[in-house]
């Protein structure tokens, strides 16, 4: 249902000025020198010039935190679920992290679906942001991602010159736009798509990491009982941070908070497979118990057993966790050590 | 939030009964207190159930009771940590969550018609009873041949279920109940020995008939080894798998096996469908 319109650059912080009123908005903010999506009030506050957020927007739809119901167990007993949002906008979503979500919606959805989840995701227009530069991280495109790829917003919005072009995807992003459609002129909206295709073709030729899949997969599964994984778990601290910023990554732990006279609350918060007690038994006993099964679960999870599952690679290549990895573990560099790998 | 069931959201329940079965293991008979939901709750053979006590947390636990049994739901648990020990300490009427239930089950529409061995130790006694009950119940006899039930616990005092194990399920048609525990004692007057070992000895024959497992690691790699030496194929030989569950239902990552989540694929896999897992359990 694509149709293209044009937002003059000025206008940005208006239209999100507008939007904050009729939404509530979630959006880039700069906070010591960090970029994080922030709960805004207007378009003052957003940060428009940024690479990729520190923290993946995935924490809108599963936040590091969530309460999953308070109860009342001193007398009787009653469960009481938290409401659901309103309407909400998330704005400035960069493609990687938009098929980051399509990566984890089968995960919260299927079977067994997840209300939480679910009712974030129902409520909220996404707004995409393209890509101006490409990050020495980024390797996007080896999963056949592009710096100005649209799909997964409900509007998307890529810089080309002065101003915006607004390709319009969904009935939700179509809503947003007639709410402000003085915002959205839709003359020279055919020269702005064939910017945006000019400066795809450009940001593409500007990728340092080139990463070829083909194999890799196939490659990964007869590795399992492979010494190779020694060696990036040699080094590895299992500090937990490359699946705490990975946009794909969905390990929850539920625990409950007693106030002590038997009411209180239940909430789940973000996990990792790369902590030790993450599979440990009350016997002792720990499936993966070491961190060379930790790491190859990590590493097999992102390049074949979620696309086994999912039909979706587990990765997005959007390089975080090349980013912050405090000991350079890289998982490009181990895509070409499994090719390699004998 | 959205109309569609919560399923991270406990039915709320009630312990009706609470019997002892060893030191450190007692079962709980339980009720749904929304009769709606408790109308509409059916569970087969073999399948989970996350139980929480308020302020303690969850824990996941295979239903014990037969699906025949409609009037209520039971448990059988080990006394172990946080929430074990809750449970432990709470009384009839106390009020607890019940969420499920979950996973797959033993596939006794692929059992019919076949004879059936179970081999169980310690607590593992309590997804086999669940199927146990379920091909004993009247309605459901006729569809199997013989039953040969092998129970071991290190004690007297470890056998779960002392009431059908020494006096129930051999009153049952075509069934034959073996018991032993790990050492001598004076009340005890009968089998005396570990459950393969054991099993070696009765020498159950594989023709047409299918064994089901759950113990301690250990005992099954040797059981194992004994129903090789018996004769019984991979495919024949089935068990369920236990690993750390926090959600059950597929979205907390915290029970797979490469690609398989065991809440969701499991608890039951063959011998042979085990084979073909990464050996990370
Ligand atoms: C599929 C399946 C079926 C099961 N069926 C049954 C059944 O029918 N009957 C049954 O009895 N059990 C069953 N279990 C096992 C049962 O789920 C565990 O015994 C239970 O989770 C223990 O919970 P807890 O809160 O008491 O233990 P806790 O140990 O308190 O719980 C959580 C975690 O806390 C940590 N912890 C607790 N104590 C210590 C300590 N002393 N030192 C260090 N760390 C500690 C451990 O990391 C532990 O994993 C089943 C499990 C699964 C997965
Ligand atoms: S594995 Fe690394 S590069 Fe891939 S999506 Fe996760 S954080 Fe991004
Ligand atoms: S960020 Fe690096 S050191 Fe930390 S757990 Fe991940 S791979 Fe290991
Ligand atoms: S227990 Fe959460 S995925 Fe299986």
């Amino acid at each position: 249902m694509t149709a293209a319109r044009v937002l003059a650059g000025g206008r940005m912080v208006p239209l999100l000025d507008r939007i904050a009123q009729k939404y509530r908005l979630t959006a880039p903010v700069k906070e010591d020198g960090v970029v994080l999506y922030r709960r805004v009030d207007g378009g003052r506050e957003v940060c428009l010039d940024f690479g990729l957020p520190l923290v993946p927007p995935k924490a809108h739809f599963f936040p590091q935190t969530e309460r999953l119901f308070s109860y009342n167990a001193a007398d009787g007993l009653e469960l009481k679920e938290p409401p659901g949002i309103t309407a909400s906008v998330l704005f400035g979503v960069r493609p990687c992290d938009l098929r980051g979500f399509a990566a984890l919606d089968p995960v919260f959805g299927g079977r067994f679906a997840d209300v939480y989840y679910q009712d974030k995701r129902e409520h909220t227009t996404v707004v995409g942001l393209g890509c101006t530069a490409v990050r020495p991280e980024c390797f996007c495109t080896a999963y056949g991602g592009s710096p100005v790829d649209e799909q997964g917003a409900d509007l998307m919005l890529t810089r080309v010159g002065e101003s915006y072009l607004a390709e319009i995807l969904t009935p939700k992003g179509e809503q947003l736009v007639r709410r402000s459609a003085e915002f959205f002129p839709p003359e020279g909206a055919g020269e702005a798509e064939r910017a945006k295709a000019a400066l795809g073709r450009e940001l593409e030729a500007r990728f340092t990491r080139r990463v070829d899949l083909a194999g890799v997969k196939e490659k990964a599964n007869t590795l399992f009982e492979s010494s190779y994984w020694g060696k990036p778990a040699h080094r590895c601290l299992g500090c937990g941070i490359c699946t705490y910023l990975c946009p794909t990554c969905h390990c929850f732990d539920i625990v409950d908070e007693d106030r002590g006279d038997r009411t209180g609350a239940r909430w789940r918060c973000w996990d990792s497979c790369m902590f030790r007690d993450f599979t440990l038994h009350t016997s002792g006993h720990n499936p993966r118990g070491s961190k060379m099964e930790r790491v190859r679960n990590r590493f097999l999870h992102k390049l074949s057993y979620h696309l086994d599952r999912y039909g979706l690679p587990g990765c997005v290549g959007c390089g975080r966790c090349i980013a912050a990895c405090p000991v350079n573990i890289d998982i490009t560099r181990v895509i070409a050590e499994i090719k390699e790998a004998g | 939030m959205s109309g569609e069931r919560n399923p991270l959201l406990p039915y709320r329940a009630t312990i009706r009964e609470i019997i002892p079965e060893t030191g450190d293991v007692k079962t709980f008979r339980i009720t749904l207190d929304n009769p709606q939901a408790a109308a509409g709750w059916r569970h087969e053979p073999g399948q989970l159930a996350m139980l929480s006590v308020f302020g303690a947390g969850e824990a996941m636990f295979s239903i014990s009771s037969a699906p025949t049994r409609r009037d209520f739901l039971e448990f059988s648990i080990k006394r172990m940590g946080k929430l074990t020990r809750a449970l432990h300490e709470m009384e009839a009427g106390g009020r607890i969550g019940v969420r499920g239930p979950y996973g797959n089950h033993f596939p006794y529409e692929k059992f019919q018609g076949k004879s059936l061995l179970f081999v169980g130790g310690g607590i593992g006694m309590a997804p086999l009873r669940s199927l146990i009950d379920f091909v004993l119940a009247a309605e459901n006899r006729p569809r199997y041949g013989r039953v040969e039930i092998l129970y071991g616990a290190r004690s007297y005092d470890d056998l779960c279920f002392k009431a059908q194990l020494l006096d129930g399920w051999h009153h049952k048609p075509d069934t034959v109940v073996y018991s032993t525990i790990d050492r001598a004692e004076a009340r005890w007057t009968g089998h005396v020995g570990f459950v393969p070992a054991y099993l070696e000895q009765v020498a159950p024959r594989p023709e047409n008939k299918c064994a089901v497992l759950c113990g301690p690691p250990v005992m099954i790699r040797f059981v194992l080894e004994a129903l090789k030496k018996l004769g019984f194929a991979d495919g024949q030989i089935y068990s369920t798998l236990e690993l750390r569950m926090k959600c059950g239902v597929g979205k907390c990552g915290r029970c797979n096996i490469g690609a398989k989540f065991v809440c969701l694929d499991g608890p039951v896999f063959s011998m042979a469908e085990i084979g073909e897992l990464p050996p990370e359990f």
